[in-house]
């Protein structure tokens, strides 16, 4: 009698137990999500009954502080870890479904102001990131995980480049930590900024799309700004999402020939391996509502349903901030990615202003 | 007794991305098709 063992490195477990794995953690989501929701409305309408001027503090702030408030005092149980991964999901899935309140020209044209943004801000905040590296003395392959991580999309550009580098886990747990901890900064500064300075909210929605690491802080800074804003800072950072394949083939190249390394094979697949795939679900979502498949009433209620998506991913990100557990990473990754934010931050208000004036936004 | 071990062919799953289209299409299609009406927020 023959004993097989089948050997599945790749699905330890099958898809309806990581299903199952996954529901406390979405449970906890909702429940931060909906307790943000409901503590917007409740203050609202506490303030009108009483006659009190006070600012209103939309759910997306709340949602936030509620999940840093659990992350930092009672912790995160591990029950629920699976289902707080989840947030990326659905950001991508309110990302894709946001596409039905885009015309595809609208798209074009943003999509082509961002992307002329994001092609400066690309060279400049690589550039400005590996010399601060230097100088403070970070080792390389910290440095380039920094410099993507501020320059595209955070975490996802540092966990595709830190395969295709082979750089260390220390070194990429490094550079996450400082790009949460960044990003969590830029939604307490980007909006007070933008309200300060009088923008638009297709302007404010750019600079937050072009100046914000992480997708989910970028869609949230742009959220606490204004819903129009949020749409726009969306499509500025699909645009700069997109250019990830080609920033992380450039770092694969540079490290494979400074490791004498065997470079990248078959570039194109590379290329498509590392391209974000929703953002092609955004851009077909956009053509079918271009095409007037939906109707003005449908077109809403997929609005609505990416409202909730995003109402998740909010209370995620507040949840996965652990403050302790970023203070271990040590100062000095820190430092360089602010110093490098402030002038990324600056860099890319210059480029929106400048952009304003030359085609009007 | 042979202690035969075969190395199963890797499944091919769906990427984050590809469940988050994936979901994000079936959605659109159930508002299309009036399954999901008047979702509100």
């Amino acid at each position: 009698m023959a004993t097989t063992t089948a050997v599945l490195s790749a699905e330890p477990i099958g898809l309806p137990r990581r299903f199952l794995a996954m529901l406390p953690g979405i449970g906890l989501l909702t429940i931060v999500g909906l307790g943000g929701k409901v503590l917007e409305k409740s203050i609202a309408a506490y303030t009108k009954a009483h006659h009190l001027v006070v600012p209103n503090i939309e759910y997306v702030l709340w949602a936030i502080l509620i999940g840093l408030l659990i992350s930092n005092t009672i912790g995160v149980a591990e029950v629920f870890k699976p289902g707080i991964a989840t947030y990326e999901f659905w950001l991508k899935t309110g990302i894709v479904l946001l596409g039905a309140r885009f015309l595809l020209a609208d798209v074009l044209k943003l999509g082509a102001v961002s992307l002329t943004l994001v092609l400066i801000e690309l060279i400049l905040s690589i550039g400005f990131m590996t010399l601060l590296g230097r100088i403070f003395g970070l080792s390389p392959k910290l440095t380039s995980l920094l410099a993507v991580g501020s320059s595209i999309c955070g975490v996802s550009a540092i966990i595709a480049t830190k395969g295709a580098i082979e750089a260390d886990d220390e070194d990429a747990s490094f550079a996450i930590a400082a790009i949460l901890a960044l990003g969590a900064l830029a939604l307490f500064t980007f909006p007070p900024i933008g309200h300060w300075l009088g923008m638009s909210d297709r302007i404010y929605g750019l600079w937050a799309g072009t100046g914000v690491d992480n997708t989910a802080e970028a869609v949230a800074a742009g959220a606490l700004f204004s819903d129009a804003a949020a749409k726009i800072a969306v499509l500025a950072k699909t645009s700069r999402n997109a250019m990830i394949g080609f920033v992380v083939l450039g770092y694969a190249l540079y490290w494979a020939a400074r490791d004498g390394r065997q470079a990248v094979g078959d570039k194109a697949a590379f290329l498509w391996q590392k391209f974000p795939k929703f953002v092609l679900g955004f851009l077909l979502i956009s053509l079918l509502a271009s095409l007037s498949i939906f109707n003005k009433d449908q077109v809403n209620s997929l609005a609505n349903l990416s409202k909730w998506a995003f109402l998740l991913t909010f209370a995620g990100v507040g949840l996965r901030i652990n403050f302790k557990e970023m203070k271990k990473q040590g100062l000095r990754p820190f430092i360089v990615g602010a110093l490098g934010e402030v002038v990324i931050a600056a860099v890319t208000l210059g480029l929106v202003l400048g952009a304003n004036k030359l085609v009007k936004l | 007794m042979a202690n035969r071990v075969t190395q199963g062919k890797p499944k091919k799953s769906l990427s984050l991305d590809g469940w988050a289209v994936a979901i994000a299409l079936l959605l659109a299609a159930l508002v299309k098709l009036g399954a999901l009406k008047h979702v509100g927020w």
